[in-house]
C-alpha cells in the first residue's frame, strides 16, 4: 500500500471514531457506525453505477456528482437515524450497544442477499472522481478538518455542554430542563451522517463495495479507536483512529505476530491508559510545558 | 410431519449449542454486570483441543505444521480435556484483561475492550500455530454409534442427539450446582452484591475466577460439539457463534440461566424453521428477534427489570 493510500484510510479510521464519539460524549455506547458507513457506501456505489448522467461527459467522474451523492447519503443516513433513533435510544448501556450490534447484523445480512446490493459479490467498478490516491486524501482530510471544526465548535456551544451533562448524569441534566431524549438523538442523526459521508469517499477509494465492508468486527475496531484515543475530548478518538489504523501497516514487518501485537494494544490500552491517551487535563499541562519551555 | 420432526430436532440441538455460549456469557455478567468479548475465542479453543486430543494432526499452513499429539484419545474424554483447556484459558483472560480493571473500578466500557483485544489475541494465536484451514472431526470417533437414528420415520442424525444430550446433561448440572451447593449459592451472593457477599465472609474473587473457569469450560465443550456435527471452519469461528450467542444471551434476559437456555432453544428453532429457498436470511433471524424483543421487552424473556434511575 502506498503512503498516501495509508493516509487515506487513516483519515477515514480518524472519522469513524469521531461517527463513535458523538454518541458517547453523551453516554451512549451505539456501535451503528459501520451501519451508516455501509448505506453511504452504498448510495454512492448505487448512484454512480446505476445512474449514467452522473458520469458526465468528460474523462473522470465529475466532482459535481460526488457532491451529490454526498448530500443524498447525508439526507438518506438522518432519515434512517431519526426513524430508528427514537425507540433505540430508549434502551441504555449494554442494551442499547447490542441493539445497534443487531441492526449492523440485520443491515449485514440484508445486504448480502438482496438483489440489488449486488448480493455477495457487491458492486464492482466504481467510477473514480480522483486520478490518484492523492486526490482522495486531499478529500477524506478536508472532510476530517471540517468534521474535527464541528466536534471542537459542538464542544463549546450550549448543545456540547448539553451531551456533558447527560453524560455525567441523565437524571440532574432533565432535572435542569435539558431535552435528553433530543440531545441524544440529534448526536446519533450527526453520527451517522459522518458514517455514511465517509462511506462515499470509502466506495469511490475501493472501488468496490460490498456488504463484508461493514460487521461485528468494525463495530469494535471503530470503539476500540475512541477507547484507546480517549472520549472526552474530540482530539482522542481522532488520534486513536489515525494510530489504530496505520497500527496493522507499521507491524507489517513483524509478519504473522501483527495481528497478535495489534490484539495486545487493544488488550492493554484500557488497563494502561484508563481514560485513553489524551484527556482535558493532559492537554492543560501539555499546553502549559509548551508555553513555559 | 415426518419433516417437521427432522427440522425440531435439529433446531433444539443447534439451540443447545446456543444456550450453552450464552451460559458462559451469563455467569460472567452475572457476577460482574459486564460481557466478555473472549468468549467467542475459547469455543475456539475447545473445539481445536478436541481435535487435536483426538489424535488429528495440523495443517500444511501453521507454524505447527503436520504436527500431532503423541495420544489419541476417545471422544468424549478429549471433548472433556478440551473443555478444562479451555477453563484454563478463561483463567487466563480474567487475569489478565479483568482483574487489573476490577482492581480499579474501571468503567465497564473498558472491560468490554480489554476482552475483546484478548479474544484477537488467542484468535489469532490459534491462526499463527495451526493455521487458518477449516478441520473436521472424523465421525469415526463416534464408530460405535450409528450414523443416523429413525425415529418415527424420520432420520435423526445421530450427533444431533448427542449434542441434545450433552447440552441438556450441562445445563442440568450446572442449575443443580447454583441452587443446590455451597458454592453455587455463593455465586449467585456474588452476583446480588458483591460488597454484602465479601462482609458475609465469600471470597468473591475466588467466586468469579470460578465463574470464568466454568464459562470457559462450557464454551469449550460447545465448540468441540459443533467440531463433531459440522467443521471448525478456521479461527474465527468461534466469533460468529459469539456474537449470535449475545442476542442469545439478550433474548433470554442478562443474568439468567433460564433465560439463556430459552434463549438458545428459541433461536436455534427459529433458525431451523426458515425454509432452504431464504437460507440466506438465517443469520439474521437471532438478530431480528433480538431487536423486536429489546424494543419491547427490554429486560428480556426472563429477565427481571431493572429499575432505572431516569
Amino acid at each position: 500500500m502506498s503512503d498516501l493510500s495509508l493516509l487515506v484510510q487513516m483519515g477515514f479510521g480518524a472519522l469513524l471514531a469521531l461517527s463513535v464519539y458523538l454518541p458517547l460524549r453523551c453516554g451512549q455506547l451505539s456501535l451503528a457506525t459501520p451501519g451508516f458507513y455501509v448505506i453511504g457506501g452504498y448510495v454512492a456505489a448505487l448512484l454512480s453505477t446505476r445512474w449514467p448522467a452522473l458520469s458526465g461527459a468528460g474523462t473522470g467522474y465529475p466532482l459535481t456528482s460526488l457532491a451529490l451523492e454526498l448530500v443524498v447519503a447525508a439526507l438518506v443516513a438522518a432519515a434512517v437515524a431519526l426513524v430508528l433513533g427514537r425507540p433505540v435510544l430508549q434502551l441504555r448501556g449494554i442494551y442499547l450497544a447490542i441493539a445497534t450490534i443487531a441492526l449492523v447484523e440485520i443491515l449485514r445480512v440484508l445486504n448480502l442477499n438482496l438483489a440489488w446490493s449486488g448480493g455477495a459479490v457487491g458492486i464492482f467498478g466504481i467510477p473514480q472522481p480522483f486520478a490518484g490516491p492523492g486526490g482522495y486524501a486531499l478529500a477524506t482530510w478536508v472532510l476530517l478538518a471540517l468534521v474535527c471544526w464541528l466536534c471542537a465548535r459542538l464542544e463549546a456551544m450550549r448543545l456540547g455542554r448539553a451531551m456533558a451533562a447527560i453524560r455525567d448524569d441523565e437524571l440532574a441534566a432533565r432535572c435542569m430542563g435539558i431535552p435528553s431524549a433530543d440531545v441524544k438523538l440529534t448526536a446519533f442523526v450527526i453520527s451517522a451522517v459522518i458514517a455514511a459521508l465517509t462511506g462515499v469517499l470509502a466506495a469511490h477509494f475501493l472501488n468496490t463495495w460490498n456488504a463484508r465492508q461493514g460487521g461485528f468486527d468494525a463495530s469494535i475496531t471503530t470503539l476500540a479507536f475512541v477507547v484507546f484515543g480517549g472520549s472526552r475530548i474530540w482530539l482522542g478518538p481522532v488520534l486513536g483512529g489515525l494510530v489504530i489504523t496505520a497500527l496493522p501497516e507499521l507491524l507489517r514487518p513483524v509478519g504473522d505476530l501483527r495481528l497478535i501485537l495489534f490484539g495486545l494494544v487493544i488488550l492493554l490500552g484500557p488497563i494502561l491508559f484508563p481514560q485513553g491517551l489524551i484527556t482535558p487535563e493532559r492537554l492543560a499541562r501539555l499546553q502549559q510545558t509548551l508555553r513555559r519551555p | 410431519m415426518v419433516h417437521l420432526l427432522q427440522i425440531l430436532i435439529n433446531g433444539l440441538a443447534s439451540g443447545a449449542v446456543y444456550a450453552l455460549f450464552a451460559l458462559g456469557y451469563t455467569l460472567v455478567f452475572s457476577v460482574l454486570g459486564v460481557i466478555n468479548f473472549a468468549h467467542g475465542a475459547m469455543f475456539t479453543i475447545g473445539g481445536y483441543l478436541t481435535y487435536l486430543l483426538i489424535g488429528g494432526a495440523v495443517g500444511a499452513n501453521g507454524l505447527l505444521a503436520g504436527w500431532q499429539l503423541p495420544v489419541s484419545l476417545p471422544f468424549w474424554l478429549a471433548l472433556a480435556l478440551a473443555g478444562v483447556g479451555s477453563a484454563l484459558v478463561g483463567l487466563g483472560v480474567e487475569a489478565v484483561a479483568f482483574r487489573p480493571l476490577r482492581q480499579r473500578n474501571a468503567e465497564p466500557l473498558l472491560y468490554l475492550i480489554s476482552s475483546l483485544g484478548a479474544g484477537v489475541v488467542l484468535v489469532n494465536l490459534v491462526q499463527l500455530l495451526m493455521g487458518a484451514e477449516s478441520y473436521s472431526i472424523p465421525a469415526s470417533t463416534l464408530a460405535a454409534l450409528p450414523p443416523a437414528l429413525a425415529l418415527g420415520g424420520a432420520q435423526i442424525r445421530t450427533v444431533q442427539v448427542l449434542l441434545l444430550l450433552v447440552a441438556a446433561l450441562l445445563v442440568a448440572l450446572l442449575t443443580l450446582w447454583l441452587e443446590g451447593s455451597r458454592g453455587g449459592k455463593a455465586l449467585q451472593a456474588v452476583a446480588e452484591d458483591p460488597v454484602t457477599a465479601r462482609l458475609l465472609g465469600i471470597d468473591s474473587g475466588a467466586m468469579i475466577r470460578l465463574a470464568f473457569a466454568l464459562s470457559g469450560f462450557l464454551a469449550g465443550v460447545a465448540g468441540g460439539l459443533v467440531g463433531l456435527s459440522v467443521s471448525i471452519a478456521g479461527p474465527y469461528f468461534g466469533i460468529g457463534y459469539g456474537l449470535k450467542g449475545l442476542g442469545v444471551l439478550v433474548l433470554g434476559g442478562l443474568g439468567s440461566v433460564p433465560g439463556a437456555v430459552l434463549g438458545g432453544l428459541i433461536v436455534g428453532l427459529a433458525e431451523a424453521l426458515v425454509p432452504s429457498e431464504l437460507s440466506g436470511y438465517k443469520d439474521g433471524v437471532a438478530f431480528a428477534i433480538l431487536f423486536l424483543v429489546l424494543l419491547l421487552r427490554p429486560q428480556g424473556l426472563l429477565g427481571k427489570p431493572v429499575a432505572s434511575k431516569v
